[in-house]
């Protein structure tokens, strides 16, 4: 069943990509088309994903299936989520809200019960970032559009 | 003999020899660290390097590649856990060795070894590396396209357990780094109407999402997998000394896994766990006492911690002749050479020779760095990671993700870049897809379009050119016999358990 998935996915993948690759304007007389090797590559990869999907179904019925720890996946999965969240709300927040926020949780995630080293990561993982990467290494913070406490603080 | 003033020039740079030193520490516990490798470290620290000058950075980088390479050796002696993949062969003598209350003793044997492997890998880089550039000079677009198509079927097809698998890696990462505007005619693809995506997928990002934030995630989940605490095995006190009449029958094992990964290091894509393994397999072939490896012989550590060194400076020759970075840390040293604007490929020795020899001079000082830090505090060095939380340490390489990726460009668009890469790291390393693959592919694309598509403009668009010039042909030849060579392995590994199975 997993061979199947992943042969399915893969093909999925590289009609999109064949379509994409096709959506490139034709070369200019002289000049080679700028599709030729997006589109090569999908096409082999089109081709594999078919070997894949062939292979799946030479499998024997009896195998049994490979147990998966799906609560660990959801964490990970639920990770993902909070690191989507994390970067998009640097555009809205600045660095440091979304940081003293996501700090806590992460820690908590891998597994940290202590309260007090918590409520420390909501305010020592901002601050030492901030010091190395924006002061120390002269980077430009990403400014918040909604609201920015960097500059809340500096006034 | 251009090494010698570089070496000098090293020698009397206090911060050149600081930046060593400090890197082989940094690479000697990131390697020891089960769960962190090198590349993860590298691809870190990479955005950093934009601060620093172009030596500098390279030599940092290159040294923490070299150093965790040999820092995999130690979580396998003591803690019954490869901190790296190559380390794994070290394993299956050297922790028998620790439980026999002989860990110092290993860990001395693997040292010297590793130091020996990795002296003579860069001994013939230097030797065979301007060679090999002049005759990159001489080859035209035909022939390194040519050369491209042979990595690209190398890479995808030898590494890793299904070559299906490795192909359809090598080619998603062709995909993803056709996306943006075609340097040749400006035409957009796969840019779906995003101006962001126009500007292409950066490397920085790509590299940290996939070796540092998938890691991050494979970590949480194996963190419901684990059992138990790791205990390091203590030595006694003869345990703890190595006497030359016991490292002489090591000597050999380790100059010919020396050779061996000197030779497996030029092909791109092998890789350091390949050279171990073989250099261990020749190694008990030869050896006078076969019946003691795999119960705790010390050339059973040798051969395979001289082999998996051996492999790093060689595998700098394809990357600085013709640009093809032959292991993942090649291609993240490839983007710091990107970032500082030096263009890598047979001319970078008329532009660039001495930062390059400078580069060879901080590696070979590096060896000797880990060399005398391990050899007498690679004991210390496990205490300390034993002493890491690794429920501590992962939330902050999280977080540093996102900040490195950030700092790299000042991007928004490269956060967002670095977590999807992220992510699809992680799955990449779930299904079993070839990760080193996808990222060298990565990395490889956009120089292989360039030289496949002038061979085409030179014949007026027909493909038979590629045939007509024979080391074109050659090189094409030698990567469809890789898959072939591949297939047949795979074949005659199934033939076997097969037949296994039948007499069970």
């Amino acid at each position: 069943m997993r061979a199947y998935v992943e042969g399915l996915v893969l093909a999925t993948l590289s009609l999109v990509a064949v379509w994409g690759a096709w959506q490139v304007p034709a070369a200019s007389p002289g000049d080679t088309w700028a599709g030729i090797v997006p589109f090569a590559a999908s096409v082999a990869l089109l081709f594999l994903s078919i070997l894949l999907i062939l292979g799946a179904s030479r499998q024997t019925a009896g195998i049994a299936p490979v147990s998966t720890d799906k609560g660990a996946a959801f964490q990970v999965i639920a990770l993902f989520v909070i690191a989507l969240i994390y970067q998009q709300s640097f555009r809205w927040f600045g660095y440091l809200l979304p940081t003293a926020i996501v700090a806590p949780v992460v820690f908590y995630m891998f597994g940290v019960r202590s309260w007090i080293g918590l409520a420390s990561s909501a305010v020592l993982c901002p601050l030492i970032f901030h010091i190395i990467f924006f002061v120390l290494l002269g980077v430009f913070p990403p400014y918040g559009e909604v609201f920015d406490l960097l500059s809340w603080i500096q006034g | 003999m251009e090494i010698f003033p570089a070496l000098l020039s090293v020698i009397t740079d206090p911060m050149l020899l600081f930046a060593i030193v400090l890197a082989a520490v940094v690479g000697m516990i990131v390697g020891a660290t089960p769960g962190l490798t090198a590349s993860a470290a590298i691809a870190m620290l990479l955005p950093i390097t934009f601060y620093m000058s172009p030596l500098f950075a390279l030599a940092f980088l290159y040294v923490i590649g070299k150093s965790g390479r040999y820092g995999g050796s130690i979580a396998a002696i003591l803690f019954n856990t490869p901190g790296t993949a190559a380390s794994a062969a070290t394993q299956i003598d050297g922790y028998p060795l620790a439980r026999a209350g002989k860990a110092g003793k290993a860990m001395k044997v693997a040292t010297i070894s590793s130091v020996i492997g990795d002296f003579m890998g860069d001994v013939l880089l230097v030797v065979g590396v301007g060679f090999i550039a002049a005759i990159a000079l001489k080859l035209g677009p035909p022939e390194t396209f040519a050369i491209y198509f042979a990595a690209f079927v190398v890479i995808g097809s030898v590494i890793g357990k299904s070559i299906v698998k490795g192909l359809a890696s090598a080619l998603l990462g062709i995909l993803v780094a056709m996306v943006g505007l075609d340097p040749i005619s400006s035409e957009e693809r796969y840019t779906f109407g995003s101006f962001d995506l126009s500007n292409g997928i950066g490397l920085v990002p790509l590299m940290i999402g996939v070796f540092v934030l998938g890691e991050v995630f494979a970590q949480l989940e194996e963190r419901r997998k684990a059992t138990g605490e790791t205990q390091e095995n203590e030595s006694s006190a003869s345990g703890n000394e190595l006497t030359w009449e016991e490292y002489k029958p090591c000597l050999p094992h380790a100059l010919r896994g020396g050779f061996i990964g000197a030779g497996i290091g030029v092909l791109p894509g092998l890789g350091s766990a390949i050279a171990a393994f073989i250099s261990y397999g020749e190694g008990k072939r030869r050896a006078k006492n076969p019946e003691q490896w795999g119960r705790g012989a010390l050339e059973g550590v040798a051969a395979p911690e001289a082999a998996n060194n051996a492999v790093s400076g060689p595998s700098m020759a394809p990357l600085l002749t013709l640009g093809i970075p032959g292991s993942t840390i090649g291609a993240i040293l490839l983007g710091v050479f990107l970032i500082h604007g030096i263009q890598v490929g047979p001319t970078l020795f008329l532009t660039d020779k001495e930062l390059v020899y400078k580069l060879f001079a901080c590696g070979m000082l590096g060896i000797f760095a880990y060399g005398l830090i391990g050899y007498f505090g690679a004991t210390q060095v496990a205490r300390l990671i034993l002493k890491i939380p690794t429920n501590v340490l992962y939330p902050l390489i999280f977080m540093t993700a996102f900040v490195a990726a950030y700092s790299a460009r000042g991007s928004m668009f490269d956060v967002t870049v670095m977590t999807c890469a992220g992510f699809a790291g992680w799955l990449m390393r779930k299904f079993d897809f070839n990760i080193a693959a996808f990222v060298i592919s990565f990395v490889l694309a956009k120089g292989a379009e360039e030289t496949f598509r002038q061979a085409l403009l030179m014949s007026d668009g027909g493909a038979m050119i590629f045939v007509e010039r024979p080391i074109a042909l050659a090189f094409l030849i030698l990567g469809v016999g890789a898959i072939a060579f591949r297939i047949r392995g795979i074949m005659k590994e199934r033939s076997l358990a097969e037949g296994g199975l039948g007499d069970a």
